[in-house]
């Protein structure tokens, strides 16, 4: 259960944030402490990146607010629910496409999409019609009846989004959508993406690609070692670490700006 | 339909369609190799044997055989739907869901508790068919069935939460289910072991089962059936609870 002090650290004037962190720890019982006291707030209809090495803490960060992983302190709120004591609320308005290709080897595409959207409670003609949209958006449609260890990389990473998209969620959460897929469907999934946060869908994206965050979202956190340590605009970033662009900033966050693009062309030259 | 209803039985609707999904190996293997136990110790065997307690062997061992379908194919389906589905990281989007932890408990347990149904009666309708196979107390039998059926349930669900590695499953199936199973007098009465094997076999909860079952389908038992009743009831509720529990602290299933 979450702590009721906790709960009041959340800010109680933004009832209806699509997603608010107040003071998160996450602590593993091998003692590694994934997440010390992460405190974030997404608005309704925001894209937001959350961007950090490897082991920052973004997956588990997510996994906490998906119900895949236990806070050892700390609140989060979903759209206003509180996602531990109200989780079914909270998750029902999360949608989450991870970055593990974790489909059911036993299931057809169609089967993982009917009985995802029937986890969160839609009717049968609703699933069926809305797994046909997907299906067709996502240019699975011919590969619908197939077992899904057939499909290809892409065609599992295309799946897995259609999947957390089934049950139309409020807030969309992207953790490495593009990881290892190539430069044709990276673009076709930046165009959906936008085009589905323009409709009022608000989108938590973790990504390595910082052209992807710069372009997409409208704010961007840095995670390091558990903690945030810096948020705001990719220009408002830049200025803050006193570099050209995001990618320099990020580069200044893990203290490796010897590999700044324009050190290294400078040093060329 | 409410979406409560619809979340439970899209749950239930994915561990049934697993194991139909693979039929033959869930399906078809058991009901083969209960075909065989009928064949090598009911024909083979019990033409040497003729009769116990007096009743034919063929018929005296069929019950324990509808009883260990029933245990097994619980048990495994269960252990092994969840493992895999740890294992391929799939489980997540049940545990992601708006589902509880009773919902989901119920709907992994009744995976296994529907194949083990299927595969006895199954073999319920070939024994007929094979032997004149009484059903003198169904108001027994049945609800032992259903009680040894939702008891290995649970159990599967237990080792399959608790399992790290394929290889836990086969332990717990191979190394102690299996031996108890067998060695509660599927094939055999008690009463025939000689000391300490009589003794130790009342130690054994799975003699109890088989007695109850073999009650209901013949009227011989050779323990109490009332007692043996409630505590069945009783192991599967505090199995049951526990594995309550662990849903609910997320145990090896959540991080």
């Amino acid at each position: 259960m979450t702590d009721p002090a906790l709960l009041t650290n959340l800010d109680e004037s933004h009832p209806e944030r699509a997603l608010e962190v107040a003071e998160l720890v996450k602590r593993y019982p091998t003692g590694v402490e994934a997440l010390r006291g992460v405190s974030l707030a997404i608005e309704p209809g925001e894209f937001f990146g959350l961007l950090g090495p490897n082991g920052a803490g973004k997956s588990t960060l997510i996994h906490c607010a998906t119900g895949l992983a236990q806070p050892t302190s700390g609140a989060i709120r979903v759209f206003g629910h509180d996602a531990i004591d109200k989780y079914a609320e909270a998750r029902q308005a999360v949608g989450l496409a991870p970055q593990e290709l974790n489909l059911d080897w036993f299931l057809t595409a169609e089967e993982t999409l009917d009985y995802h959207a029937g986890y969160f409670g839609m009717p049968k003609r609703e699933r069926r019609e809305r797994a046909r949209e997907l299906l067709e958006t996502f240019s699975l449609t011919e590969k619908a009846k197939e077992r899904t260890r057939t499909l290809s990389g892409g065609m599992k990473r295309r799946l897995i989004l259609a999947r957390a998209l089934m049950h139309r969620p409020r807030l969309l959460i992207l953790d490495e959508p593009t990881a290892g897929v190539d430069i044709e469907l990276r673009l076709e999934l930046w165009h959906y993406v936008q085009r589905i946060n323009d409709e009022g869908t608000t989108i938590l994206l973790t990504t390595h690609y910082l052209e992807e965050a710069e372009q997409l979202c409208d704010k961007i956190a840095f995670i390091n070692e558990g903690e945030i340590v810096a948020q705001g605009s990719s220009t408002e970033l830049a200025a803050r670490y006193a570099v050209a662009n995001l990618e320099d900033a990020y580069l200044a966050l893990v203290g490796r700006e010897e590999l700044s693009r324009s050190r290294v062309q400078e040093l060329v030259s | 339909m409410s979406a409560a209803q619809i979340r439970f039985l899209t749950l239930w609707r994915r561990e049934v369609n697993r194991f139909l999904k693979i039929k033959k190996q869930t399906i078809g293997a058991p009901l083969l190799e209960t075909f065989l136990y009928i064949s090598v110790f009911g024909a083979a065997l019990g033409s040497r044997i003729d009769e116990l307690h007096g009743i034919d062997y063929v018929v005296f061992v069929i019950p324990g055989l509808i009883m260990m379908a029933w245990a097994m194919n619980a048990f495994s389906n269960n252990s092994s739907s969840i493992l895999q589905q740890k294992f391929q990281g799939a489980i997540q989007d049940q545990l992601s869901s708006p589902a509880s932890p009773l919902e989901l408990l119920l709907a992994f347990s009744l995976g296994g508790f529907m194949r083990g149904l299927a595969v006895a009666t199954l073999t319920f309708i070939a024994a007929s068919l094979l032997v004149d196979l009484p059903v003198d107390h169904v108001l027994v039998l049945i609800p032992a069935l259903f009680l040894v059926g939702f008891f290995f349930s649970q159990l599967g669900v237990l080792i399959g939460v608790r399992a790290e590695q394929f290889d836990d499953v086969a332990l717990a199936q191979t190394f102690v289910l299996q031996p108890l199973i067998f060695l509660g007098g599927v094939f055999y009465s008690a009463a025939l072991l000689p000391e300490p094997f009589q003794t130790l076999t009342h130690f054994n909860p799975v003699y109890y089962m088989i007695n109850l079952v073999r009650y209901g389908f013949l009227g011989f038992t050779e323990a109490d059936v009332a007692l043996s009743l409630v505590a069945l009831a009783a192991a599967a509720a505090a199995l049951f609870a526990v594995n309550l529990r662990l849903f609910t602290r997320g145990y090896k299933l959540r991080a």
